[in-house]
Parts: C-alpha cells; sequence; structure tokens
C-alpha cells in the first residue's frame, strides 16, 4: 500500500505557494554551532559550576520540548510528565544493574522503555479528552510511583546508588561529560520537535487541537496521530529522565517523582509558547535559569513559587507565551 | 580636587544599594578579611526542614563562639550555605558552586542520607575532606577515604544497633519470648529492622510479626491491631515522624500496651512531637542520641543548649536541641580541632587526622573507623518515663528521658509495660 494511500487528504503536503517548505539543514548546521559554542565558551570559562547549571537548564529543554509535542501541538494536557521522566531514570538504574551497561545504552533504553509506556498509556488514555485525560496522566505518575516504592531491585523507598567513574576521556571532568550529553540530546529533542512541527503529523496534530471532530469529520487519523505524539512524547521524557541517576549518583523515588519536574514540564511551554518548538526552548532557559539563580542567591523554597507566579502573571498577560506575546506586538 | 556633586552623591547611593543588594544576595561575595569559609547545602525548607532549620542554628553558635575566640587558624569563620529544598536534585549543582564559584575552605554535608548522597560524587571529584551529618552507610557505597559521618550508629549497624533494645528486653520481669517488627521501607529504618531481627534471633525470640509499609502510608490502625493480635512481648518500630505519630496514635486508641514498645522511631526526639503526644510516649523505650541525663553531662554541652534555646523560637526551630543540634556543634568541633592540629586547610592533611585523632566534643568523645564512622557506636535506649503532659520544661531536665543502655551511660531502671499512667 502506497504512503499516500493511507495519509488523507488534510496531511497531505500542503499545494504549492500555500506555505514554504521547512528547511531543516540549516536548523540542524544552527543548532549544533551553537551546541560547540556553548560547550567552548563553558570549556574556556573552566568552572564546574557552568556545566550544573547547563545540565540543570538542558534537561528542562528536553522535557518541555517533550511534552509540548503532545500538550503543545495536540492539546493534551499531560499531567505525568515526572512519571516518564522516572521511568527512564529509572531503566538506566535497571540496565547498570542488571548489565553494568553505561550512561548512554541506558538512554537508548530509556527511549524505548518510557516510549512503550507512552504508546501503552495512550491506547488506554487518549480515547479520553480534556481534564479527563490530564487525570489519567496524573494516575500513572502515581501507579508508577507506587511500582518502584514496591520494587527492591530498584532500592524501593530506601533509593538506588549509581557510583559514576570520576573521569570520562576526553571530557576535563563527569560534570562536563554529562553536560555535552544533555546537550546534544536538547539538540536533538528540538530538532525532532521541529521536524513534528512543520511535518504532515504535526499539521494533524494542530488540526485535532482546534477541533478534534471537526479534525475526524474530514479524514485526520486523530487516534493514530496521538499514539504517535504520546509515544514520541514518552520516549523523549525518559530520555530527559535517563541521566538522573548519574547527575546525583544517588535516586529515590521522592527525587526522581518530584513535583518540580511535572510543574516546569508544564510551565516552561506555557510561559514560552505552546504549540511552537522554540516555546519551550525559551521558556526552560528562562524559568530553568531563573529558578537556578533563586536557588544560589534568594535561597529559599522560592523555586515553585516563582513559577506559579511567572504561570499567574503570564496567563493573565500574556496567555499565548513570550512568543506569542512578541509575535502579537508585530 | 574633585567635589562632590548631587549627581556623585546619587551614584554613590546607587552603588552601595546596588553593592549590599549583591551583597546580601550573594553571601560568598560580602566577607571579612580572608576568611576560612565553611561550605554546605542546608534544607531550610521542604520535608528535612525542621531537623536542617535546627542544624543551621548549632552551626551559627558554633561560628560565633569561635569568632568570639578569634577564629580558626586565626582567620574569621563565614558559613556559606544555601537551601538545598530538600531536593537531592539542586544537591550537585549547589555543591558545584560552593567549590568552584564560592571557592570555599572547607565543605559539610547536608542533613541526612538523601541528600548527602547526592553531594559525595561531586565531593569526590574534588578529593574535599567531608565531615557528614547523619547518613546511613552512604559511604558503604562511595568507599571515600576523605568521608567522615557524625552519626553515633557506627560501622556495624546489623550487629550494634539494636543491640542496647533487646538488652533491656531481657530486663523484663517476666523474660519475652516473642517480638514483633514493623519498619517503614528507607534506609535507616530497614537496617534498624535488620538489626532487630539479628538480635531476636540471636536471643532466641520468636518473631511474630514483620512486615514493612510504603512512607505514604497514613492509616495505622489495621497495621497496629494486627500486632496487637500476634501479642508480641516487645515490639520494635522502625518509623519517620509522619509514621512514628500514626503509630503512637493508634497504639493509644487501640488500648495496646505490650511489656515493651519503641525501637527505632524517629520523631519522639523532637521537641513538637513531645509537645504534642505528652502522655502516650509514657514507658515509650526508643532509640535516641542525647538526653540531658547526668551520665551525659558532657563538659559545654549544657552551655550550648542554653544558647541554643534562647535563640530556638526565634529562629522557628525544635524548641529543645536534643536531637541533632548537639552533634551538630560536635560536627563543627571535629572540623576546628583537625584544623587546629594540622594547622592549615589542606584535605589530605585533615583526612588523615581525622583518621589518627580523637576528638573531644560537646558529645563526648570518640574517634573515627577506617570507613569514617564513629569507631564504637553509642546507640542511646532511652525511656520516657514520669509523662503526664506535654509541657516541655521536664524534657530539659534528667529524669524524664531516662538512658536504659548502654550500660556505661545508664541513668535509671526500666519501667514496664509501655502506655500511659493508669492505662
Amino acid at each position: 500500500m502506497s504512503t499516500t494511500a493511507v495519509v488523507p487528504a488534510t496531511l497531505a503536503p500542503p499545494p504549492q505557494g500555500a506555505a514554504a517548505p521547512t528547511r531543516h539543514l540549516p536548523f540542524w548546521l544552527g543548532a549544533a554551532a551553537l551546541g560547540v559554542a556553548l560547550f567552548v565558551a563553558l570549556r574556556l570559562i573552566g568552572n564546574e559550576y557552568g556545566y550544573y547549571v547547563g545540565y540543570f537548564i538542558l534537561q528542562y529543554v528536553v522535557l518541555s520540548s517533550a511534552w509540548n509535542i503532545l500538550g503543545g501541538y495536540a492539546g493534551y494536557v499531560n499531567f505525568g510528565a515526572a512519571g516518564f521522566m522516572a521511568t527512564g531514570a529509572y531503566t538506566a538504574i535497571v540496565l547498570r544493574k542488571a548489565t553494568g551497561l553505561d550512561l548512554l545504552p541506558g538512554i537508548v533504553a530509556a527511549a524505548a522503555v518510557a516510549g512503550l509506556l507512552g504508546l501503552a498509556t495512550g491506547y488506554l488514555t487518549l480515547r479520553l479528552r480534556g481534564v479527563y485525560f490530564s487525570i489519567a496522566t496524573l494516575c500513572l505518575a502515581v501507579v508508577l510511583h507506587t511500582l518502584v516504592v514496591n520494587w527492591d531491585y530498584v532500592g524501593g523507598s530506601r533509593g538506588a546508588y549509581i557510583v559514576r567513574p570520576r573521569e570520562v576521556p576526553p571530557f576535563v571532568s563527569y560534570g562536563e561529560y554529562l553536560f555535552v550529553v544533555m546537550l546534544a540530546l536538547a539538540i536533538l529533542t528540538v530538532g525532532i520537535a521541529r521536524a513534528v512541527q512543520h511535518s504532515r503529523i504535526g499539521r494533524g496534530l494542530q488540526a485535532l487541537r482546534d477541533n478534534e471532530r471537526a479534525a475526524e469529520a474530514v479524514g485526520v487519523p486523530t487516534l493514530r496521530l496521538k499514539l504517535v505524539a504520546a509515544t514520541l512524547c514518552g520516549a523523549l521524557m525518559g530520555v530527559a529522565g535517563a541521566p538522573l541517576p548519574y547527575y546525583s549518583g544517588y535516586l529515590n523515588p521522592e527525587a526522581a517523582f518530584g513535583l518540580a519536574y511535572a510543574v516546569n514540564a508544564i510551565a516552561m511551554p506555557l510561559i514560552g509558547g505552546v504549540g511552537t518548538w522554540a516555546g519551550p526552548v525559551i521558556g526552560a532557559v528562562v524559568l530553568g535559569g531563573l529558578q537556578q539563580a533563586a536557588t544560589v542567591t534568594i535561597s529559599s523554597a522560592l523555586n515553585l513559587w516563582i513559577v506559579g507566579w511567572m504561570l499567574v502573571i503570564f496567563v493573565a498577560l500574556a496567555p499565548r507565551g513570550i512568543l506569542g506575546w512578541f509575535q502579537g506586538r508585530r | 580636587m574633585h567635589s562632590t556633586t548631587r549627581r556623585d552623591l546619587g551614584r554613590f547611593a546607587l552603588g552601595a544599594a546596588v553593592g549590599g543588594a549583591a551583597a546580601g544576595a550573594f553571601p560568598a561575595f560580602a566577607q571579612s578579611a580572608n576568611p576560612i569559609r565553611i561550605g554546605f547545602a542546608m534544607a531550610l525548607s521542604g520535608g528535612l526542614a525542621g531537623n536542617g532549620r535546627a542544624t543551621l542554628l548549632a552551626y551559627q553558635i558554633w561560628a560565633a563562639e569561635a569568632n568570639a575566640r578569634g577564629g580558626v587558624l586565626g582567620r574569621p569563620v563565614q558559613l556559606v550555605f544555601y537551601d538545598d529544598q530538600t531536593t537531592p536534585g539542586l544537591v550537585p549543582g549547589i555543591y558545584t558552586k560552593l567549590m568552584d564559584v564560592d571557592r570555599v575552605d572547607i565543605v559539610t554535608s547536608p542533613y541526612a542520607t538523601a541528600m548527602i548522597a547526592p553531594s559525595m560524587p561531586v565531593v569526590m571529584q574534588r578529593n574535599m575532606c567531608f565531615v557528614t551529618l547523619f547518613g546511613a552507610g552512604v559511604n558503604e557505597v562511595f568507599k571515600y577515604d576523605r568521608h567522615f559521618n557524625m552519626n553515633i550508629t557506627g560501622d556495624n549497624m546489623k550487629e550494634t544497633y539494636a543491640k542496647g533494645y533487646f538488652d533491656v528486653a531481657a530486663k523484663l520481669p517476666t523474660p519475652p519470648r516473642s517480638a514483633a517488627i514493623l519498619a517503614v521501607d528507607n534506609e535507616f529504618a530497614q537496617k534498624a529492622a535488620e538489626s532487630a531481627r539479628f538480635h531476636a534471633r540471636q536471643r532466641g525470640l520468636r518473631v511474630v510479626y514483620d512486615r514493612s509499609y510504603p512512607p505514604s502510608t497514613v492509616d495505622f490502625t489495621p497495621t497496629v491491631r494486627a500486632i496487637q493480635s500476634a501479642r508480641p512481648d516487645v515490639v520494635f518500630i522502625g518509623s519517620y515522624p509522619p509514621d512514628s505519630s500514626g503509630i503512637l496514635r493508634a497504639a493509644s486508641e487501640l488500648r495496646f500496651n505490650p511489656p515493651m514498645f519503641g525501637g527505632g522511631m524517629v520523631g519522639p526526639q523532637l521537641a513538637a512531637f513531645q509537645a504534642q503526644f505528652g502522655p502516650i510516649l509514657n514507658n515509650l523505650i526508643n532509640w535516641d542520641v542525647y538526653s540531658p541525663e547526668p551520665t551525659m553531662n558532657f563538659p559545654g554541652v549544657a552551655d550550648f543548649q542554653e544558647k541554643y534555646r534562647t535563640q530556638a523560637a526565634k529562629e522557628q526551630t525544635d524548641l529543645l536541641g536534643n536531637y541533632i543540634p548537639p552533634y551538630a556543634y560536635a560536627q563543627m568541633q571535629v572540623l576546628e580541632q583537625s584544623l587546629a592540629r594540622v594547622g592549615r586547610v589542606d584535605q589530605a592533611a585533615l583526612a588523615a587526622d581525622m583518621h589518627a585523632s580523637e576528638f573531644d566534643t560537646i558529645v563526648g568523645k570518640f574517634r573515627f573507623s577506617a570507613s569514617g564512622e564513629w569507631a564504637e557506636p553509642r546507640n542511646l535506649f532511652v525511656q520516657f518515663q514520669n509523662v503526664r503532659d506535654g509541657d516541655l520544661e521536664k524534657y530539659k531536665r534528667p529524669g524524664t528521658k531516662v538512658i536504659l543502655a548502654p550500660e556505661n551511660l545508664k541513668s535509671g531502671e526500666l519501667r514496664a509495660p509501655y502506655g500511659p499512667p493508669g492505662a
């Protein structure tokens, strides 16, 4: 069966002149150049703290970009981001304990396991809409948390240790190595999110976000598209979580299923601008940077307070986020 | 000559304001001349904030005293700290900042295992000497030779932790024949339960109930009822404050009065707990680290507690300071004594000194073992006696938390069974 036979007319490439074809090569080259520039700049600064701040922000770039694929493009708000992230983290731990394999295979395994979980969750929940879908994803995180707490192999409530190597040649430190890995993951995730947005899948997701019944009526395979989005979203969230046990050396369920991950995964795209690949990146850099700055300056539990206030401000004054605000002014 | 105009004054005021704000926001930059900077993350908010705030106050008291004495190595002491928000994910970044940006001379740990563990890889990367506070076997995994833990549990928790509890049980008027063990599923409580199993087996006690529960458990009535129906002579519980509260409430409501009840419950050591539970604590036999009994009246501890208690209410922390604070203060004394002996800030030399030396602190004299734990464990088992209300004054005096074990610190006799007077 040919591809064109199964793709409905609405998902077919736009007629000539309707929209310029998206050019991917300049984006990838630009992103790679930016990544290299960031790496070189931090290497020149020579301060390990820069790598940790970079890692902190980049993990949110991955997480929020992943959330945006289902939540922003398709309009299905996923409250279970922490669950998917923890799935990635615990997959890396299981792989390490069972086979001794290190971080990079752990990331691949995390993507596979969290992607399958996303697919399975999609099958079970994507027929639900609106708040019912959101509640279902919230429940998923609770179910996963309970599973981990009662699973002795990964340490249960006691948590699991990962003794990481002190150095990974040719990197100057393990912190630099983690930063580079997360930088590569962030570029990959943003690239995937951008490619999805400009593809037929992305246009189909946007159609079902605007009006699912109308999209179905004109032949958009909504369930199939949502399953693709849920799988992709789950896999990328798992990828964001896989380096977490290597970052901290120890992981317990409270840390893996932390409220901050679930809240930030939603808040960052909302503040940056949902529905576009750049929105979560802007949101993660602004909000992640602000939270990290608050941690080492004001030094109190103001992180979620800041997130809460920024959400209130943006919902009231700029409901389409920073990107939408700038686009509105043009 | 440059005359000062109103514009210059405005610029000066602006500069001063910015400088002042920066000094407040970046404590590491607000330093006096060449101080010794001690950096740490501490739980000042979140689930561990209660003990975190008490620890910080103890550190601040020590720093003020050290500076009044002329500092350490002739340099003033400065504490550089950040709130870890009881979030392990923030800890590696904070320690990297402390060491690479703030460039502190010494690092000490955050409070408790879940926060210490994420700091270890970062500290090990820089080969810093690391004195931690109340970790539970963290170094069993990392095996770092510059790690030292301020915790009385020692190296071999399995054989030493519950020994005192079962030594006391052997003195019950009717020798015990059965035991029940209940523990929350976390590192510390599970190790405590493992020790209880070991000692019950050693003494030929039949374990009639042995269960764990997840930390999210809120209703303990069915659990306590199940233990009650097994009719154990000795009940050993390993729990954290929220669960300790639920278990004691359930035991009280079900009028469960076994000959011996308690074990390794965390919570009854804290002032808020003692005020809230009052007579429910009566005859509870529980693990503890300090009690103001004559046998523990180490030089300096009474003075420290007096200072601590005058500031505790203002700092909104534990009002009595009978649990973590003396050990937090002693942790700083360890650093001070080691620095004085070594004569300079040299991480390798400090670690070598800590391995080799005995420390004389407000919690007594002790040495560290090869793995950095206390060489001689000192698990106290205290019994709450004569408790008729929630008034905290009595906890400042001897006779309320009577030490039953170990024998060398014993300050009173066992009373049985567990339960409030007249129960």
